[in-house]
């Protein structure tokens, strides 16, 4: 099952610049266990020691707001995910 | 009632649709905060100054720096040292006189943020930091004031209205804090940004358009493409859940 996972400029750097990664999953978890499997980098930036999302990571299924309990929610097959970073510049 | 200067200086934006005789009257009685003087502050007061805006209270506490200037727009070689309230209130007037702007050097905290916003109608976030951020949102839902979000990141930034009660507020949407550290900015992010907020607060005022509420528009300048994510209402949002619960009564 082919899920695309949008990344935001802010966290390209760590997926080799790339804007869009493909991965596999049923899950939004399983998708974003693919995507740090893919990139190792992306593990401590998405997830804290205990596996749970940073509280400043927001999880958007097809552009609605994944909140709460994001990683047990499920996926189809095109379904697209954005990550949404927390940024305070101004 | 618009003065015969008014008219004239206005007269492209009065004639449209949307805006008119009676918009400019508006835009003429209201008093907008913008929150930071820096990239998105600059940005947004220097439109809202053109478009008429009343009376705009510019708070910010710092001074202008070198480094400010790739994208501080109100802010000049020669004012380098001084405070940037002082700075841009002297642009803002010169830009227009017929402004008021209520220049604040204050730090926003816990102690002043609701004062410093009570009996305003908008308050522009033009702020560099996420816990101020958090503050004014709070004292925007205590004082049921709308507030216009706005953020940036190197190529990226974000937007969002908040109608206090009615919509997702800051903390619907962001939950957390991000570990502190300096923030890349180039001046055009700002200004695309600080512009769309100003454009939020001139269709909040005159009553025209839909507002960006519920949705966060996203702005990558790299790919030179905008984001909509549609965000709602947190029940347990800890500066807005108790209105949702109100609502539901």
């Amino acid at each position: 099952m082919s899920i695309r996972i949008d990344i935001p400029p802010y966290l390209q750097p760590l997926t080799d610049n790339r804007e869009v990664v493909a991965v596999d999953g049923r899950t939004i978890g399983a998708c974003l266990d693919h995507l740090v499997r893919q990139f190792s980098r992306m593990g401590k930036m998405l997830f804290d020691e205990k596996g749970s999302l940073h509280s400043y990571v927001g999880i958007y299924l097809n552009g609605e707001d994944a909140y709460p309990d994001e990683l047990t929610k499920p996926v189809a097959e095109g379904d697209t995910l954005y990550i949404l970073y927390v940024i305070g510049g101004g | 009632m618009l003065t015969e200067d008014e008219r004239h200086r206005y007269e492209r934006q009065i004639g449209i649709r949307e805006v008119g005789e009676e918009g400019q009257e508006k835009l003429k009685l209201a008093r907008v905060i913008v929150a930071g003087s820096g990239g998105l502050g600059s940005a947004a007061a220097i439109y809202l100054a053109a478009a008429g805006v009343g009376t705009l209270r510019i708070i910010d506490h710092d001074r202008v720096e070198l480094s400010n200037l790739n994208r501080q727009v109100l802010h000049w070689d020669r004012d380098i040292g001084r405070g940037k309230v002082e700075s841009a209130g002297e642009k803002l007037s010169q830009l227009n006189p017929g402004v008021r702007v209520e220049a604040l050097a204050e730090k926003i905290d816990e102690t002043n943020a609701s004062r410093l916003v009570r009996g305003f109608d908008l308050i522009v976030d033009g702020l560099d930091n996420l816990p101020t951020r958090y503050l004014l949102n709070r004292a925007a839902v205590e004082n049921n004031i709308p507030f216009i979000h706005g953020t940036i990141y190197g190529f990226e930034g974000r937007v969002m209205t908040i109608i206090p009660g009615k919509t997702a507020c800051l903390k619907c949407v962001y939950r957390g804090l991000i570990p502190p550290g300096r923030c890349p900015a180039i001046g055009t992010v700002p200004a695309v940004i600080g512009c769309i907020e100003a454009t939020e607060a001139i269709k909040y005022i005159v009553g025209a358009g839909h507002l960006l509420t519920d949705r966060l528009l996203v702005y990558d300048g790299l790919a030179m493409k905008f984001t909509e994510l549609r965000v709602k209402r947190d029940p347990n949002c800890e500066h807005c859940g108790h209105l949702v619960v109100r609502d539901r009564q």
